[in-house]
């Protein structure tokens, strides 16, 4: 008995736990998704139609809508979130900035405000009697008001404006934690060499945090992939899919229309098998050895 | 050796695990057990669940119909409010895994979605044609709540529409109510754009995601999305939903549209008195009312009508209607649905008094309550006029995908409102509801 509990058979018994679990809470219902993205029927009746979802995915529009107005959000707004909380977090860690942990709270605030009530806020805000078109009424810039969220147009900007104030607090802590990393002697160094702030910044801060970038850029791109509150709650996906993303389309799938899980379940690995595209995208042009 | 004290390991581990779910299982039935005996000792009689939303109109209905109970068996009603989305998902959830375990006897469902629910999860629900007498209610209501023959709901509200207009903008804009009476959709927007050049204010309001105005305006002319046997898509040549795509058109570029993007900027445009009429169901009557100071400015005429063959003055959105779980206790949910909503006529003065519900049993649709006249509405007697049309409602065959169509059609609404030749609209809407119907 001794024997037995020597080596490393303790260790696999501790293992042993959370690998039941892991299999039988994410490696089964994985399995069993994928085989049910193999069905289609209404509710309860799913029959297997082999490839029939996977191929109805390349002919339907809605799913070609929602799949295009996730990459617009995903082009647009990614980038454009990045590089906002890569100045702000280089601008936060100035030491002579004053003031510092006021700034930095402020915008990591919206990070902690639940994804709910701030949409709804967005939405009240442009209305088309909100404080936005009010404000842009008194200040005679516009005379009507704009219909940011009945024009498929402005409702696109209403949420990548929406989703970069949520997140950019958030990915800029992760920032200004790299930051503290980078050895202030290397700054020095550049600055007797004479680098400006600007070549600073490029030369130093964004190699020396490229790591830091790649996760924050695989998990934004994850997170846009799955967007849905915002969308919901914001322009319910309107007007007339101008704004649906994949998951609002999943979801109306399976509880908006009659319900066709399998179908459902089709469309939900198109994000895993995405996620996997871009992520390896990613990792290759970032050039990560490990 | 090592390999057997692994297996007996493991198998321990997962015997722990079974146990521990059993564990709970016990637990749970245990107090189940303890609730039935304690409901026994008391004499409460047999406890039955009821799922429903909208606290003011729903639910009142439901506590009301608990009073007027009087049926043999002893009943205890739980009544659970839900938001209308959450009990879609729970039922969705629930029945497709099977299971009625958590879920209520009675359930609220809306109308639409009705054939949905019936058609994807046979034998879930409990057919109530012996219960009550399926023609005393409004044809238009069986033909959504029944299939094969067997009637499954229990008709209960009825979405019968009407235009709600404010005859002070119209007296504004040189009209009287009798000249809005029996319109069409060509004089609605010619009187739109009068109201709008004397008052300013915009004659009806649209949120573009939401289509319940074509809905009635097609219904109205007796069409639907599909063909009578509600899945083949009638989107394609079909008279009434082109003219309905057009006068949709005409209005928004007649430029009398406030645009909104949800249900309270809706019911605040007209509380505000922001617009001058509302074409919808006759739910909205409370909201309506809720703005005092416009008492005696309103009126209800007639939905306007489409200029096709076969188009009414008459129409409906909305609606919705009791449907019995097919679990424990069904028998009992369905002579409590069959003691009120299904027989007594009384019962329905009572809606009517206490919160204003046209139901759609037609013999419980007279008395005092409905020949009343409203204050509100300068004394117009409402009621009775919505369950005049109530009974003239055309029937048709809602099928089980409106809210699919209702998506695809939205898009190419949009289309045609920039431009696209609006047969070329709907052949493609047609094209794409087959392909997503299949």
């Amino acid at each position: 008995m001794n024997k037995l509990l020597k080596k490393n058979n303790i260790g696999w018994l501790f293992v042993l736990i959370s690998i039941v679990g892991i299999s039988l809470f994410y490696f089964y219902p994985m399995i069993d998704a994928f085989l049910l993205s193999f069905q289609s029927g209404m509710g309860a009746n799913l029959e297997y139609t082999g490839l029939n979802n996977w191929l109805r995915l390349f002919d339907d529009p809605t799913f070609i809508s929602a799949l295009t107005n996730t990459f617009t959000y995903l082009i647009v707004q990614v980038p454009v979130m990045i590089i906002l909380a890569l100045v702000f977090s280089v601008m936060l860690n100035d030491p002579t900035l004053k003031f510092r942990g006021f700034f930095r709270t402020a915008i990591f605030l919206p990070a902690v405000t639940s994804l709910v009530a701030y949409s709804v806020i967005f939405k009240y805000m442009f209305s088309g009697n909100g404080i936005v078109n009010q404000f842009l009424i008194n200040l005679s810039i516009i005379s009507e008001p704009i219909n940011f969220l009945t024009d498929s147009f402005w409702a696109r900007i209403v949420i990548i404006l929406a989703i970069t104030w949520r997140w950019t607090g958030y990915n800029m802590i992760f920032y200004l934690s790299a930051l503290q990393n980078i050895d202030h002697s290397i700054y020095e160094a550049a600055r007797i060499d004479g680098a400006s702030s600007f070549q600073q910044f490029t030369k130093i801060t964004v190699p020396m945090l490229k790591p830091i970038i790649l996760f924050t850029t695989i998990t934004s791109t994850i997170g846009t992939l799955q967007l849905f509150d915002e969308v919901v709650n914001i322009t319910g996906g309107g007007p007339g899919n101008a704004t649906i993303t994949i998951s609002q389309y999943i979801y109306n799938l399976s509880f908006e229309y009659t319900p066709n899980f399998g179908y459902a379940a089709t469309v939900s690995y198109v994000i895993v098998i995405l996620v996997v595209i871009l992520s390896a995208i990613q990792f290759k042009v970032a050039g990560d050895k490990e | 050796m090592k390999k057997v004290v692994f297996m007996i390991l493991t198998i321990m581990m997962v015997a722990v695990l079974v146990a521990c779910g059993n564990g709970d299982e016990d637990s749970v039935d245990d107090q189940e057990a303890n609730d039935e005996t304690e409901g026994t000792t008391n004499g409460e009689g047999e406890a039955i669940t009821a799922w429903a939303w909208d606290p003011n109109f729903n639910i009142r209905a439901l506590e009301l119909a608990d009073q007027a109970y009087d049926g043999e068996v002893d009943l205890e009603l739980e009544i659970i409010e839900n938001a209308q989305d959450d009990i879609v998902q729970r039922l969705n959830t629930s029945l497709s895994s099977g299971t009625t375990q958590g879920m209520p006897n009675i359930v609220l469902i809306e109308d639409y979605r009705a054939q949905s629910f019936l058609q994807a999860y046979p034998d879930a629900f409990y057919p109530l044609t012996d219960y009550i007498d399926v023609d005393a209610f409004a044809d238009y209501k069986i033909e959504t709540t029944s299939l094969d023959g067997e009637q499954y709901g229990l008709p209960f509200d009825t979405g019968v529409a009407g235009l709600y207009i404010r005859t002070d903008y119209l007296e504004e804009a040189g009209y009287s109510v009798d000249d809005v009476q029996d319109i069409t959709w060509a004089e609605y927007i010619q009187i739109g754009v009068d109201i709008k050049e004397a008052t300013g204010n915009n004659m009806l309001t649209q949120d573009p995601s939401d289509l319940g105005l074509i809905r009635m305006m097609i219904q109205s002319a007796g069409t639907w999305y599909f063909e009578d046997d509600g899945s083949t898509p009638n989107l394609a040549n079909n008279p009434a939903l082109e003219a309905a795509m057009q006068a949709y058109r005409e209005l928004m570029e007649a430029n009398i549209v406030s645009m909104v993007s949800d249900w309270s900027q809706f019911v605040g445009a007209f509380n505000d008195g922001d617009v001058a009429s509302v074409p919808t169901g006759n739910w909205i009557t409370p909201s309506i009312t809720a703005e005092e100071s416009q008492s005696g400015n309103w009126a209800v005429v007639p939905f306007p009508k489409l200029e096709v063959e076969g188009a009414t003055n008459v129409t409906n959105l909305g609606g919705s209607s009791w449907y019995v779980l097919n679990s424990d206790g069904k028998e009992a949910a369905a002579t409590f649905l069959a003691n009120t909503f299904g027989s007594n006529e009384m019962f329905y003065q009572d809606l009517i008094d206490e919160i204003g519900a046209i139901g759609t049993y037609l013999p419980g649709m007279q008395g005092e309550a409905f020949e009343e006249g409203h204050e509100f509405f300068d004394g117009q007697s409402i009621v009775a006029d919505f369950s005049e049309w109530t009974e003239a409602i055309p029937a048709v065959n809602y099928g089980m995908h409106t809210y699919a169509i209702d998506d695809i059609l939205a898009v190419e609404l949009q289309n045609y409102l920039n431009d696209k030749e609006l047969t070329d609209v709907l052949e493609d809407a047609q094209s794409q509801a087959e392909t997503q119907l299949r």
